[in-house]
């Protein structure tokens, strides 16, 4: 792996996908690290595409990064992730939430409508072309037991730092902590918790 | 000028600080003591930047990418000493910065790129009177255009105004850059621009705090009509000379601030300003070639720092410009290079080396480098992505405007009309998303306010039928209303719907006239929109709640016929606002074995929070739901029920 490890999170506007971006730069600083993210502000934060570049390294200086060049992916929604295949670097790994939330596109027969096990396949045999790995992961159901289904974002962010191990803990409980002060920030602690010790294989 | 502050004032303010930290658990940008390491977006680091300048006032119009800049303030700023307020619009809001600096307050005015053409009638005139308290103009442009109706490069706007501009790089030097400009505002008497780009305004960086100076407010206000009265034309033409005098020093008085610079040596150069030169030094990096190439950075873009350039550029035989949007320094540098008689290839975009139009990126600027240097174009594949259906931003769930757009249409129709005999103009807001199916609504939607006087053209140009003219709260206030004292004054009929929500919703919910107190707590009057309307003489005016969408499909249907100017205030207050506030107070599921698949409800509304599962049948995403029902009203089965929410 290079020295700079380029991060893509795909969402949907609201999903957290902003939060979970702002938590890996913060916690990025707290483990002195440098940290660039580049983010989709305004009206694409209600229910549009969202994508967020985070890049994590000794020094880093460009807030985005190209086609082919996201060593991850992290997602909070399955068309999202579909949409952004073409980020994924060689021996990239997706780490994605199973969740689908079909567009008004879909639903007004504009566009199709995928089915989730179909879209999943389809997912690993393009993930394959770059000898990638992807982990789905149940992220909205887990964070449900914990209390609050919004904390799915934690949950990838907990599978992802276990298998690349860029943050410290204590950095990322830090940064949730900051940014989401009381029981929201104590919930998403958990979630990440136990998205790290979720011991998991990857789909395919 | 700013007064410098006491030793004991210093002392006082750093304990202060420190007692503040000590008793907040998380770190508060704003109040930080000097020398912290944060994590901050380039808004949030300009934010910050006003802190350390001593900044007192700061306004600006909410517009993406700059809102965060008092959105931060209004964040973290409590119990600061400061006037931290959204202003009606940003002319309005460039002229209270400007009057407060004229008194020798620091002020701080914030906008988008379209702002700064509103607000360029004062800003053109400041330049000729100046300022004695720092004047800081910030406009944020946006490549790509990822928020913003075109691609502007106001880089520009610092030659037509003659105004100093900085252009920072990343969110470090935003901060930093807020204090050369505050310094080289007041040093020079000037207003002084600092023009960024989305990707520094919402890019998010390590930054290390400076040092906090107290609050600079009002010190001293004089007559001096040949500085302050533009009606004079002699006086003009001399603060004229003034100007171009003062232009003329900005370039020495940068110099200590290192807003210029060399890195790296060689014959080739690259030439860099703002977010390009980041990908520039990264994509030498990527090519290992960063010692071997000269890399020329600018922070100073107006007036071109010409003796700075001459000098770096006097070894360079051939050298690359990269920058966003328009070929701007790439002219500039060409005309410096033909009158300093330097012998240099200078290329960019004017070559085709970098497209002029949408954001640069790394694998631009590298593919430009590659060429530049003469190195083998290696196309690096990668994987296609996935056909994935559209997803551009809907209305929101329980969204007001559907039910607007909705009554206005089912009006149109109930009124006699086909939907294509109506124009509807739309304007900027939330609900020109409504132009998307299902409601496929607005027929324009232009700049801010003009969806009035557009209905008004069209109509007075001898279109027969009817127009209707749809402008939301804020964007009524902001330039709305002169538009509709014109149509009203011109008896040009048409039906006016004026969006109430009671927010500024689309670029993040900031406070409009209606409210009784602003984000920092600072009480206010709150305007009335009838009492506006009805004073202007609006031959008629209604007020429809939105969800009661009965009673305005009759309203429509009634106020189409009848001459006049007449408008429906439809007032309901931003669902997604109302939520975070309040919490949801009831949803809405599907009862499956009620649903007959005649997908009406969906194509009614194009809810987002609808959808079709896997069983053909309609679900709602009961997170995603916030209850207005609409979709229920819809359901010829009645198959969509209400369930109670505790959240």
């Amino acid at each position: 792996m290079s020295e700079v490890v380029n991060i893509l999170i795909a969402s949907v506007g609201g999903q957290g996908g902003l939060t979970l971006s702002r938590v890996i730069a913060l916690a990025a600083v707290a483990d002195g690290k440098s940290v660039r993210t580049g983010e989709t502000l305004g009206m694409a934060q209600r229910f549009g595409s969202v994508v967020s570049y985070v890049r994590v390294g000794k020094e880093v200086h460009a807030p985005m990064f190209g086609y082919g060049e996201a060593h991850a992916i992290l997602g909070l929604e399955l068309i999202e992730v579909s949409r952004n295949l073409h980020y994924l670097s060689n021996g990239a790994s997706l780490f994605t939430a199973d969740e689908l939330k079909p567009p008004i596109s879909s639903s007004l027969g504009i566009a199709d409508n995928p089915r989730k096990a179909d879209l999943i396949k389809e997912i690993c045999s393009k993930a394959r072309k770059v000898k990638g790995k992807v982990y789905v992961v149940s992220a909205k159901e887990l964070a449900a037991k914990l209390g609050n289904p919004r904390a799915m974002n934690m949950i990838v962010l907990g599978a992802f730092n276990r298998e690349f191990k860029i943050l410290s803990d204590s950095a990322i409980e830090k940064a949730i902590t900051q940014l989401l002060p009381g029981k929201k920030g104590e919930t998403s602690i958990k979630a990440y918790y136990v998205g790290k010790s979720l011991n998991i294989v990857p789909t395919c | 000028m700013c007064i410098n502050k006491t030793r004991l004032n210093v002392i006082r303010e750093v304990l202060q600080i420190l007692l503040v930290c000590l008793l907040q658990k998380e770190l508060n940008p704003l109040k930080a003591p000097a020398g912290t390491r944060i994590a901050l977006m380039g808004n949030e680091a300009i934010a910050r930047g006003a802190i350390e300048s001593g900044t007192y006032v700061i306004t600006g119009y909410p517009g993406t990418p700059s809102s965060e800049v008092l959105m931060t303030i209004h964040e973290f700023g409590k119990g600061l000493d400061l006037y931290a307020e959204w202003a009606v619009n940003e002319r309005v809001a460039f002229e209270i910065a400007l009057g407060a600096a004229i008194g020798g307050a620091r002020a701080l005015v914030t906008m988008k790129a379209p702002g700064a053409n509103v607000a360029s009638d004062p800003i053109l005139s400041a330049a000729y009177s100046g300022v004695d308290g720092g004047l800081v103009l910030l406009i944020a442009d946006d490549p790509g255009p990822i928020t913003t109706q075109t691609e502007q490069d106001s880089r520009w706007f610092a030659e037509l105004s003659k105004l100093p501009m900085l252009t920072p790089s990343n969110p470090q030097e935003a901060k930093d850059f807020v204090i050369v400009a505050h310094e080289l505002s007041e040093k020079l008497k000037l207003p002084v621009i600092l023009r960024t780009t989305t990707r520094v305004n919402h890019t998010v960086a390590p930054v290390v705090t400076g040092d906090i100076r107290p609050p600079c407010k009002y010190v001293n206000f004089v007559r001096d009509p040949p500085r302050y009265v533009r009606a004079g034309m002699a006086w003009n033409r001399e603060r004229h000379a003034w100007l171009l005098g003062q232009l003329s020093k900005v370039e020495e008085e940068l110099v200590g601030f290192r807003v210029n610079r060399v890195e790296g040596s060689g014959t080739r150069c690259v030439v860099a300003e703002g977010v390009g030169y980041e990908y520039v030094i990264e994509g030498l990096e990527r090519l290992k070639l960063r010692d071997k190439v000269k890399v020329i950075k600018l922070g100073q873009i107006y007036p071109l720092p010409k003796e700075f350039l001459r000098h770096a550029l006097n070894s360079c035989e051939k050298v690359l410009v990269v920058e966003e949007l328009d070929p701007y320094l790439e002219g500039k540098i060409k005309e410096l290079a033909y009158e300093s008689g330097l012998k240099l290839k200078i290329v960019g975009k004017m070559e085709g080396l970098l497209p002029e139009v949408g954001e640069l990126g790394v694998n631009p600027v590298v593919d430009a480098l590659k060429r530049f240097l003469n190195l083998s174009l290696q196309v690096e594949t990668s994987i296609s992505p996935l056909a994935a259906p559209p997803r551009p931003p809907p209305l929101c769930p329980s969204c007001p405007h559907r039910n607007t757009y909705l009554g206005l249409i089912f009006g149109i129709l109930k009124a006699g009309y086909r939907r294509e005999e109506v124009p509807i103009f739309g304007d900027i807001g939330c609900y020109a998303l409504s132009v998307n199916p299902p409601l496929n609504a607005i027929w324009t939607e232009h700049s801010m306010g003009a969806s009035i006087g557009m209905a008004m053209g069209l109509k007075l140009s001898g279109f027969k039928g009817p127009v209707v003219a749809t402008i939301g709260d804020s964007t009524f206030f902001h330039a709305g209303l002169p538009a509709l004292a014109e149509a009203i004054h011109k008896r040009v009929d048409m039906l006016v719907l004026i969006l109430d929500n009671e927010v500024v919703a689309m670029t993040g919910h900031q406070s409009t006239l209606t409210w009784g107190r602003t984000e920092m707590g600072r009480p206010t009057k709150p305007l009335k929109i009838e009492e506006i309307v009805r004073g202007m003489g609006a031959d008629n005016v209604a007020i429809v709640n939105p969800y009661d969408i009965d009673k305005l499909v009759a309203t429509v249907k009634e106020y189409l016929r009848k001459p006049g100017v007449n408008v429906i205030i439809a007032r309901a207050p931003c669902a997604l606002h109302a939520a975070r506030l309040y919490g949801v107070q009831k949803r809405y599921t599907v009862i499956p074995e009620k649903c007959k698949e005649c997908m009406a409800c969906i194509k009614i509304t194009g809810c987002p929070a609808l959808y079709i599962g896997e069983d053909h049948k309609v679900h709602i995403m009961i997170e995603d739901c916030l209850g207005c029902g609409l979709c229920a009203k819809y359901c010829p089965f009645d198959a969509i029920v209400e369930v109670k929410s505790n959240e």
